[in-house]
């Protein structure tokens, strides 16, 4: 038995599998990501989220990412979109994807308030794509240096994908089996009604029933969906599901590049055969005349980086396995505190909106002051630290600075914020009575965040 | 195997189901039943349109060529009648700004209407010496605070101790003649701004506005809900709060309020409360027609302790509204001599802040932020 499972453990991670797969999750990831920057260029982003705020909310020990100042982020993302054709086109590829993951990642960490579970995600498929040969097939690095051409690679260079895209989706699966999604059919049965403007089904998704209809298919199609695209047999079917499924999530909800990067990535999951088909269909379209009859030559790393590569990824998936179950430490309510709730595949399931007042008291004087938040704060910014604990508490902090600076000993800072999850209503959020310029944030239960009452 | 069986039965079933979803009111034909189709947001945003709205600018821009006109006549001769009857023209122009000031989306605020026509405290040492400059270009950033109708305030009320010694600023002070053509300046561009954006609207923005009845960021909705809670909260924190010192450490502020130089601050404020719960109510002089309220009970928005939102969201503009009805003119006396009325105007306020700010577009799925959400 224990053989069998080593034989089969064996398999997947060395047995020789075409590179084709690597070449066209290259060109694909590459493709996607240069629309992904261009649009966001585009939109303004750039500038509406990473020079005009004044402050940013770090992630809790990267403090020392900093917005690089107006020069240095159009630098990043000239970079980031540079890189993008580099690992299209495959030339000077380890260098371009870890430049690409670098500058990505980097900008993520720069500001939590535009932190989405799908550049998590980019960030986390550039990370792997560091880590193997996905130019050595189909790239202009070959065209250059035959020498780096292979035909094949080992199992796990394909497989950590795959893997990848499967822990995605069932975490995605598991976090809606939930009372609210399921049984309650929130946020679905607020968030579909104010899309009836749509052509042909807006006068349907106003009706409770197709909430509780799109609640079930989701999670079932995220619970499901990576294991049907792992077997053979079902593998056209599931894709074909997930155009389905992602383009109409993509018509209904604004989560802008998300279903494209989904459609493009999960073609990992194809044959070689139907890779080698795709590579054959680029070649026509470029006039590459087709090689014959390719022998096999199967990459090879040398016995330091295999280990090297083992323990790096070791370590990452047993992360990815741990990350979204570490909310069970926190006590409460996991969509109400959010202690615990980024980086676990955690998506569309909460309508959450907040008010937040704060207010400075000079303890000297006992007088007190309300904060404009608009002074400090983008209206992006404001909406997401309302409904934030983590992000309160790094204002607040913000604010006693302020408040220093103006000559102020230890101001007091409080907050009144109110908070609505799921049509719940607004209700306390957290204790007013705290002064939050003396909480440090750390990764303990934050005792100042009120419990959760749902009253009806 | 089975279990192989029973998951491509499920995909069958769910492909099938959201396949007959999309397309099974694709073939029908039948009226639209507002029940079933939910609300109707085009009715709303034509009810907003044609009835508030417009009405809205129209009125004042009316009062606004009513004053220009009664400006040029103020110039031509300058006298106590013409100054009285220049004075009144300015507090009706004022009044019914009071309504026009919450839509600065589309050609407002491709015409920055609002910080155009009513930025305050207005700065009287800009005035002053863009008066004895004779220059004054209003795209400088400075010249906001010297503009607009918080400036005509100073000038009309505020350049002497009562009528007399403010008519001698136009006739026989050094600097009457450039005074003259300076406030001529400032209720021509009052005019022109707000013509441009009547006209916009009567042309073909309307029908942009109605049509754009999504819920995301750029729909009319959004754009709606956002305007109405970035100006109500200019009637919380500015016309309120700031003068009455919340936001300084309790040290008032009493000259920083709207129309402080003609004391009709309190009456302004009472307007534009009434004007944001109009546009609330989709109320207009037509009658109590669709509106955010309808949406909301349509919706069955609850608030916390499971009663319905629209109502609790009534039931605060009304204790609201009385609080500020007990606030008298001229405000910047009663902060000085009663603060504690008016923090209790401001706290009452507050309240309706987080209703209308976190509880309406929450329960309605309504995107007023930009950027984009995460995908499943």
């Amino acid at each position: 038995m224990l053989d069998k499972i080593r034989k089969q453990f064996s398999y997947f991670f060395n047995k020789p599998t075409h590179i084709a797969s690597l070449a066209v999750l290259r060109i694909a990831f590459g493709s996607i990501m240069l629309v992904s920057t261009v649009r966001f260029i585009l939109k303004g982003w750039v500038t509406a989220f990473y020079i005009k705020p004044q402050f940013h909310f770090t992630f809790y020990g990267f403090d020392w990412v900093k917005a690089p100042g107006v020069i240095g982020i159009w630098v990043l993302f000239t970079l980031l979109a540079l890189s993008a054709i580099l690992i299209i086109i495959g030339l000077s590829y380890r260098l371009a994807i870890t430049a690409f993951f670098l500058c990505f990642t980097y900008v993520e960490l720069i500001d939590k308030t535009t932190y989405l579970n799908h550049y998590y995600f980019v960030s986390v498929i550039a990370f792997l794509l560091m880590l193997v040969p996905a130019h050595r097939y189909f790239s202009v690095d070959t065209w250059r240096k035959p020498s780096l051409s292979v035909t094949h690679v080992p199992g796990w260079a394909i497989n950590i994908f795959k893997l990848q895209l499967v822990l995605v989706y069932f975490f995605a699966g598991i976090s809606k089996i939930t009372y609210d999604w399921l049984i309650a059919a929130m946020p679905l049965k607020i968030w579909l009604p104010a899309c009836s403007n749509l052509p042909i089904i807006g006068g349907l998704i106003t009706q409770n029933w197709v909430a509780y209809v799109f609640s079930w298919i989701g999670m079932l199609f995220d619970l499901l969906i990576g294991f049907f695209l792992l077997s053979n047999k079902t593998r056209r079917p599931a894709y074909l599901m997930v155009i389905i499924f992602h383009v109409v999530t993509g018509w209904f909800f604004k989560i802008g590049m998300f279903p494209y990067i989904m459609i493009f990535v999960t073609t990992v999951f194809f044959s070689a055969e139907t890779h080698l088909k795709i590579i054959g269909f680029f070649k026509k379209l470029f006039f590459i005349t087709p090689q014959v009859g390719e022998s096999q030559r199967t990459f090879q790393p040398t016995k330091n980086i295999s280990s090297l590569i083992s323990v790096v990824l070791i370590l990452h998936f047993t992360l990815q396995l741990l990350l979204p179950f570490r909310y069970l430490l926190y006590p409460g309510e996991l969509y109400w505190t959010e202690e615990g709730y980024r980086f676990s595949w955690r998506v569309m399931l909460m309508e959450k909106g907040g008010t937040a007042f704060f207010h400075v008291k000079d303890p000297a004087t006992g007088r007190q002051s309300e904060i404009i938040n608009s002074q400090y704060l983008t209206q992006f910014q404001e909406a997401q630290m309302a409904t934030q604990p983590d992000m309160i508490l790094q204002y607040a902090h913000f604010l006693a600075h302020e408040y220093e600076k103006k000559g102020i000993k230890n101001p007091i800072i409080t907050t009144n914020s109110y908070v609505t999850l799921n049509g719940s209503g607004t209700q306390l959020y957290i204790d007013s009575t705290v002064n939050l310029a003396t909480q440090q944030e750390t990764f303990g239960h934050k005792k100042w965040i009120l419990p959760f009452h749902k009253k009806y | 195997m089975k279990r192989k069986y029973l998951y491509t039965a499920l995909i069958a079933v769910s492909t099938f189901i959201l396949v007959q979803s999309c397309s099974k009111s694709g073939g029908s034909d039948k009226p639209t039943d507002p029940v079933v189709n939910g609300f109707d947001r085009k009715t709303m945003l034509t009810n907003i349109s044609t009835n508030i709205i417009i009405p809205s600018y129209t009125a004042y821009q009316g009062a606004v060529v009513n004053l220009d006109a009664a400006v040029t006549a103020f110039n031509t001769a300058p006298d106590a009648t013409k100054l009285t009857a220049l004075q009144a023209a300015f507090k009706t122009a004022y009044q019914l700004w009071q309504s026009a000031s919450e839509f600065d989306f589309g050609p407002a605020e491709q015409a920055n209407l609002r910080v155009n026509t009513n930025t305050y405290p207005t700065d009287v040492n800009q005035i002053t010496s863009n008066i004895s400059s004779g220059t004054y270009n209003p795209a400088l950033l400075a010249n906001l605070s010297a503009k607009g109708l918080p400036a005509m305030d100073y000038l009309l009320f505020g350049t002497g101790t009562d009528n007399n010694a403010i008519l001698l600023q136009y006739t026989t002070d050094a600097q009457a003649a450039k005074r003259k053509t300076y406030l001529a300046t400032l209720s021509t561009e009052l005019k022109t701004n707000i013509t441009t954006v009547l006209t916009a609207w009567n042309g073909g923005y309307k029908t942009t506005f109605i049509n754009a009845d999504g819920t995301d960021t750029g729909s009319s909705v959004g754009l709606l809900i956002n305007q109405l809670v970035y100006d109500y909260e200019i009637l919380k924190n500015y016309e309120v709060g700031i003068p009455a010192g919340v936001q300084s450490m309790g040290t008032t502020f009493p000259t920083k309020v709207q129309a402080y130089y003609s004391k009709i601050s309190a009456q302004l404020a009472s307007l534009h409360l009434q004007a944001v719960q109009n546009l609330y109510l989709g109320k207009s002089a037509q009658g109590d027609g669709s509106g955010l309220d309808d949406y909301l009970v349509q919706a069955k928005a609850k608030y916390t302790d499971g009663s319905s939102l629209n109502d609790v969201i009534k039931a605060q503009f009304a204790t609201a509204t009385t609080k500020v009805q007990a606030l008298t003119d001229p405000l910047s006396v009663q902060i000085t001599t009663n603060t504690s009325v008016v923090t209790a105007a401001y706290t009452e306020l507050q309240k309706l802040t987080v209703l209308l700010k976190t509880d309406l577009p929450s329960s309605l799925g309504v995107l007023i932020t930009f950027g984009d959400n995460d995908g499943d």
